[in-house]
Protein backbone atom coordinates (compact mmCIF):
# COMPACT_ATOMS: atom_id res chain seq x y z
CA UNK A 1 0.00 0.00 0.00
CA UNK A 2 2.98 2.29 0.38
CA UNK A 3 3.13 2.77 -3.36
CA UNK A 4 -0.48 3.91 -3.34
CA UNK A 5 0.25 6.98 -1.26
CA UNK A 6 2.37 8.59 -3.94
CA UNK A 7 -0.37 8.37 -6.55
CA UNK A 8 -2.93 11.10 -6.17
CA UNK A 9 -6.48 9.84 -5.92
CA UNK A 10 -7.75 12.52 -8.24
CA UNK A 11 -7.80 11.30 -11.81
CA UNK A 12 -5.98 13.49 -14.29
CA UNK A 13 -6.86 13.64 -17.95
CA UNK A 14 -4.03 11.22 -18.65
CA UNK A 15 -5.53 8.53 -16.43
CA UNK A 16 -8.79 8.47 -18.29
CA UNK A 17 -8.35 5.98 -21.07
CA UNK A 18 -11.82 5.98 -22.56
CA UNK A 19 -12.79 8.73 -24.95
CA UNK A 20 -16.36 9.13 -23.65
CA UNK A 21 -15.31 10.55 -20.29
CA UNK A 22 -13.50 13.49 -21.81
CA UNK A 23 -16.67 15.42 -22.48
CA UNK A 24 -17.79 16.93 -25.75
CA UNK A 25 -14.97 17.28 -28.24
CA UNK A 26 -14.01 20.90 -28.68
CA UNK A 27 -12.67 22.40 -31.88
CA UNK A 28 -9.61 20.59 -33.11
CA UNK A 29 -6.26 22.33 -32.54
CA UNK A 30 -5.24 24.28 -35.61
CA UNK A 31 -2.24 22.10 -36.48
CA UNK A 32 -4.12 18.78 -36.20
CA UNK A 33 -7.03 19.11 -38.59
CA UNK A 34 -9.09 15.95 -39.02
CA UNK A 35 -7.86 13.91 -41.94
CA UNK A 36 -4.59 15.80 -42.29
CA UNK A 37 -1.31 13.96 -42.12
CA UNK A 38 0.75 15.10 -39.12
CA UNK A 39 3.96 16.84 -39.99
CA UNK A 40 6.81 14.59 -38.90
CA UNK A 41 10.23 15.78 -39.94
CA UNK A 42 12.39 13.45 -41.97
CA UNK A 43 15.22 13.62 -39.45
CA UNK A 44 13.02 12.18 -36.69
CA UNK A 45 11.81 9.33 -38.89
CA UNK A 46 15.33 8.48 -40.04
CA UNK A 47 16.54 8.60 -36.44
CA UNK A 48 13.82 6.28 -35.21
CA UNK A 49 14.36 3.91 -38.13
CA UNK A 50 18.10 3.87 -37.49
CA UNK A 51 17.65 3.04 -33.81
CA UNK A 52 15.02 0.39 -34.53
CA UNK A 53 17.29 -1.35 -37.02
CA UNK A 54 20.30 -0.94 -34.72
CA UNK A 55 18.38 -2.48 -31.81
CA UNK A 56 17.52 -5.55 -33.87
CA UNK A 57 20.62 -6.02 -36.00
CA UNK A 58 23.52 -4.77 -33.87
CA UNK A 59 23.48 -7.29 -30.97
CA UNK A 60 22.84 -10.32 -33.19
CA UNK A 61 25.46 -9.35 -35.76
CA UNK A 62 27.93 -8.58 -32.96
CA UNK A 63 27.35 -12.07 -31.57
CA UNK A 64 27.85 -13.93 -34.84
CA UNK A 65 30.70 -11.71 -36.13
CA UNK A 66 32.80 -11.95 -32.96
CA UNK A 67 31.98 -15.63 -32.33
CA UNK A 68 34.30 -17.10 -34.95
CA UNK A 69 36.50 -14.19 -35.97
CA UNK A 70 37.58 -12.72 -32.63
CA UNK A 71 36.81 -15.20 -29.85
CA UNK A 72 37.41 -18.43 -31.83
CA UNK A 73 34.10 -20.05 -30.96
CA UNK A 74 33.97 -18.97 -27.31
CA UNK A 75 30.30 -18.10 -27.23
CA UNK A 76 30.37 -16.75 -23.67
CA UNK A 77 32.48 -13.75 -24.71
CA UNK A 78 30.45 -13.37 -27.88
CA UNK A 79 27.24 -13.29 -25.81
CA UNK A 80 28.71 -10.69 -23.46
CA UNK A 81 29.75 -8.62 -26.50
CA UNK A 82 26.18 -8.75 -27.82
CA UNK A 83 24.85 -7.48 -24.46
CA UNK A 84 27.43 -4.68 -24.41
CA UNK A 85 26.52 -3.65 -27.97
CA UNK A 86 22.83 -3.52 -27.02
CA UNK A 87 23.70 -1.20 -24.13
CA UNK A 88 25.84 0.98 -26.42
CA UNK A 89 22.77 1.48 -28.64
CA UNK A 90 20.80 2.46 -25.54
CA UNK A 91 23.44 4.96 -24.37
CA UNK A 92 23.59 6.44 -27.87
CA UNK A 93 19.82 6.89 -27.77
CA UNK A 94 19.91 8.60 -24.37
CA UNK A 95 22.61 11.00 -25.61
CA UNK A 96 20.60 11.65 -28.77
CA UNK A 97 17.47 12.42 -26.75
CA UNK A 98 19.39 14.85 -24.51
CA UNK A 99 20.97 16.59 -27.51
CA UNK A 100 17.60 16.97 -29.23
CA UNK A 101 16.23 18.62 -26.09
CA UNK A 102 19.11 21.12 -26.06
CA UNK A 103 18.51 21.92 -29.73
CA UNK A 104 14.80 22.45 -29.03
CA UNK A 105 15.59 24.82 -26.18
CA UNK A 106 17.90 26.91 -28.36
CA UNK A 107 15.34 27.11 -31.16
CA UNK A 108 12.59 28.04 -28.70
CA UNK A 109 14.68 30.87 -27.27
CA UNK A 110 15.45 32.17 -30.76
CA UNK A 111 11.76 32.17 -31.65
CA UNK A 112 10.90 34.13 -28.54
CA UNK B 1 24.82 -41.43 -30.65
CA UNK B 2 26.01 -41.93 -27.11
CA UNK B 3 24.72 -44.58 -24.75
CA UNK B 4 21.91 -43.79 -22.32
CA UNK B 5 23.20 -44.00 -18.76
CA UNK B 6 22.24 -42.56 -15.42
CA UNK B 7 24.67 -39.70 -16.13
CA UNK B 8 23.18 -39.14 -19.59
CA UNK B 9 19.46 -39.88 -19.27
CA UNK B 10 16.98 -39.50 -22.13
CA UNK B 11 15.27 -36.58 -20.43
CA UNK B 12 18.42 -34.45 -20.07
CA UNK B 13 17.79 -32.56 -23.37
CA UNK B 14 14.28 -31.79 -22.13
CA UNK B 15 15.75 -29.77 -19.27
CA UNK B 16 18.13 -27.99 -21.64
CA UNK B 17 15.38 -27.04 -24.08
CA UNK B 18 13.24 -25.91 -21.14
CA UNK B 19 16.09 -23.53 -20.32
CA UNK B 20 16.03 -22.10 -23.86
CA UNK B 21 12.28 -21.62 -23.71
CA UNK B 22 12.39 -20.09 -20.22
CA UNK B 23 15.11 -17.62 -21.26
CA UNK B 24 13.12 -16.35 -24.22
CA UNK B 25 9.58 -16.54 -22.81
CA UNK B 26 10.09 -14.95 -19.41
CA UNK B 27 12.38 -12.17 -20.63
CA UNK B 28 9.86 -11.41 -23.39
CA UNK B 29 7.08 -11.31 -20.79
CA UNK B 30 9.08 -8.72 -18.86
CA UNK B 31 9.93 -6.73 -21.98
CA UNK B 32 6.30 -6.80 -23.15
CA UNK B 33 5.02 -5.59 -19.80
CA UNK B 34 7.63 -2.81 -19.72
CA UNK B 35 6.86 -1.72 -23.29
CA UNK B 36 3.09 -1.79 -22.80
CA UNK B 37 3.05 -0.02 -19.44
CA UNK B 38 5.49 2.67 -20.59
CA UNK B 39 3.75 2.97 -23.96
CA UNK B 40 0.41 3.83 -22.35
CA UNK B 41 1.87 6.86 -20.60
CA UNK B 42 3.94 7.88 -23.65
CA UNK B 43 0.75 7.98 -25.70
CA UNK B 44 -0.86 10.10 -22.99
CA UNK B 45 2.09 12.47 -22.68
CA UNK B 46 2.53 12.71 -26.45
CA UNK B 47 -0.94 14.19 -26.90
CA UNK B 48 0.02 17.13 -24.69
CA UNK B 49 3.70 17.64 -25.47
CA UNK B 50 4.81 15.73 -28.59
CA UNK B 51 8.39 16.97 -28.14
CA UNK B 52 8.72 14.80 -25.01
CA UNK B 53 8.10 11.55 -26.90
CA UNK B 54 11.75 11.11 -27.83
CA UNK B 55 12.85 11.32 -24.21
CA UNK B 56 10.01 9.17 -22.90
CA UNK B 57 10.86 6.40 -25.35
CA UNK B 58 14.00 5.57 -23.34
CA UNK B 59 12.01 3.23 -21.11
CA UNK B 60 10.73 1.36 -24.17
CA UNK B 61 14.28 0.94 -25.49
CA UNK B 62 15.39 -0.37 -22.09
CA UNK B 63 12.54 -2.87 -22.08
CA UNK B 64 13.68 -3.99 -25.52
CA UNK B 65 17.16 -4.67 -24.22
CA UNK B 66 15.70 -7.10 -21.65
CA UNK B 67 14.47 -9.22 -24.54
CA UNK B 68 17.92 -9.02 -26.16
CA UNK B 69 19.44 -10.50 -22.99
CA UNK B 70 17.03 -13.44 -23.16
CA UNK B 71 17.74 -13.84 -26.87
CA UNK B 72 21.51 -13.95 -26.30
CA UNK B 73 21.21 -16.72 -23.71
CA UNK B 74 18.68 -18.65 -25.80
CA UNK B 75 21.01 -18.55 -28.82
CA UNK B 76 23.95 -19.51 -26.59
CA UNK B 77 22.23 -22.55 -25.11
CA UNK B 78 20.80 -23.59 -28.47
CA UNK B 79 24.34 -23.67 -29.83
CA UNK B 80 25.22 -26.42 -27.33
CA UNK B 81 22.30 -28.65 -28.26
CA UNK B 82 22.90 -31.34 -30.85
CA UNK B 83 21.38 -34.79 -31.36
CA UNK B 84 24.81 -36.27 -32.14
CA UNK B 85 26.70 -34.90 -29.14
CA UNK B 86 26.49 -36.49 -25.72
CA UNK B 87 24.35 -34.44 -23.36
CA UNK B 88 24.68 -35.02 -19.63
CA UNK B 89 22.15 -34.44 -16.91
CA UNK B 90 24.54 -31.84 -15.48
CA UNK B 91 24.49 -29.87 -18.72
CA UNK B 92 20.69 -30.08 -18.89
CA UNK B 93 20.11 -28.73 -15.41
CA UNK B 94 22.81 -26.11 -15.92
CA UNK B 95 21.09 -24.86 -19.06
CA UNK B 96 17.76 -24.81 -17.25
CA UNK B 97 19.31 -22.72 -14.47
CA UNK B 98 20.86 -20.34 -16.99
CA UNK B 99 17.57 -19.89 -18.82
CA UNK B 100 15.56 -19.40 -15.67
CA UNK B 101 18.00 -16.89 -14.18
CA UNK B 102 18.05 -14.65 -17.26
CA UNK B 103 14.34 -15.15 -17.91
CA UNK B 104 12.95 -14.44 -14.46
CA UNK B 105 15.47 -11.66 -13.77
CA UNK B 106 14.35 -10.16 -17.08
CA UNK B 107 10.69 -10.44 -16.07
CA UNK B 108 11.48 -8.64 -12.81
CA UNK B 109 13.45 -5.93 -14.59
CA UNK B 110 10.71 -5.48 -17.19
CA UNK B 111 8.10 -5.08 -14.48
CA UNK B 112 10.22 -2.41 -12.78
CA UNK B 113 10.90 -0.61 -16.07
CA UNK B 114 7.22 -0.59 -16.95
CA UNK B 115 6.12 0.82 -13.62
CA UNK B 116 8.89 3.43 -13.48
CA UNK B 117 8.47 4.35 -17.14
CA UNK B 118 4.73 4.82 -16.65
CA UNK B 119 4.98 7.04 -13.59
CA UNK B 120 8.16 8.76 -14.82
CA UNK B 121 6.71 9.90 -18.15
CA UNK B 122 3.62 11.35 -16.43
CA UNK B 123 5.79 13.16 -13.88
CA UNK B 124 8.11 14.36 -16.65
CA UNK B 125 5.17 16.12 -18.29
CA UNK B 126 4.79 18.38 -15.27
CA UNK B 127 8.37 18.65 -14.03
CA UNK B 128 11.27 18.32 -16.53
CA UNK B 129 13.82 17.95 -13.72
CA UNK B 130 12.46 14.46 -13.07
CA UNK B 131 14.24 13.23 -16.21
CA UNK B 132 17.69 12.55 -14.71
CA UNK B 133 16.21 10.73 -11.73
CA UNK B 134 13.91 8.75 -14.00
CA UNK B 135 16.79 7.62 -16.21
CA UNK B 136 18.84 6.65 -13.13
CA UNK B 137 16.01 4.55 -11.71
CA UNK B 138 15.49 2.97 -15.12
CA UNK B 139 19.19 2.09 -15.29
CA UNK B 140 19.00 0.44 -11.87
CA UNK B 141 15.98 -1.55 -13.04
CA UNK B 142 17.80 -2.49 -16.23
CA UNK B 143 20.81 -3.71 -14.24
CA UNK B 144 18.59 -6.34 -12.57
CA UNK B 145 18.22 -8.01 -15.94
CA UNK B 146 21.94 -7.62 -16.57
CA UNK B 147 22.70 -9.52 -13.36
CA UNK B 148 20.57 -12.40 -14.61
CA UNK B 149 22.49 -12.33 -17.90
CA UNK B 150 25.88 -12.37 -16.13
CA UNK B 151 24.87 -15.32 -13.95
CA UNK B 152 23.57 -17.17 -17.00
CA UNK B 153 26.82 -16.51 -18.90
CA UNK B 154 28.89 -17.76 -15.95
CA UNK B 155 26.69 -20.84 -15.60
CA UNK B 156 27.20 -21.57 -19.27
CA UNK B 157 30.99 -21.74 -18.83
CA UNK B 158 30.60 -24.60 -16.31
CA UNK B 159 30.20 -27.14 -19.07
CA UNK B 160 31.24 -30.65 -18.06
Amino acid sequence: MTSRRIVSTEKTVLDKDDMSSRGPPGPAPPDILPGSIPQISKSVISKLLAYTIAMIVAPLSAYYLTLNHIYNGNNTFAGATAAVVANIVLIAYVIEALREDDADNKEGKKNR
Amino acid sequence: MSEITEWQPVYAPFLGFSGIAAAMIFSSVGAAYGTAKAGISIAGVGTFKPELIMKSLISVIMAGIIAVYGLVIAVLIAGDMSPEKEYTLFAGIMHLAAGLSVGLAGAAAGYAIGTVGNAGARAFLQQPKVFVGKVLILIFAEVLGLYGLIVALILNTRKA
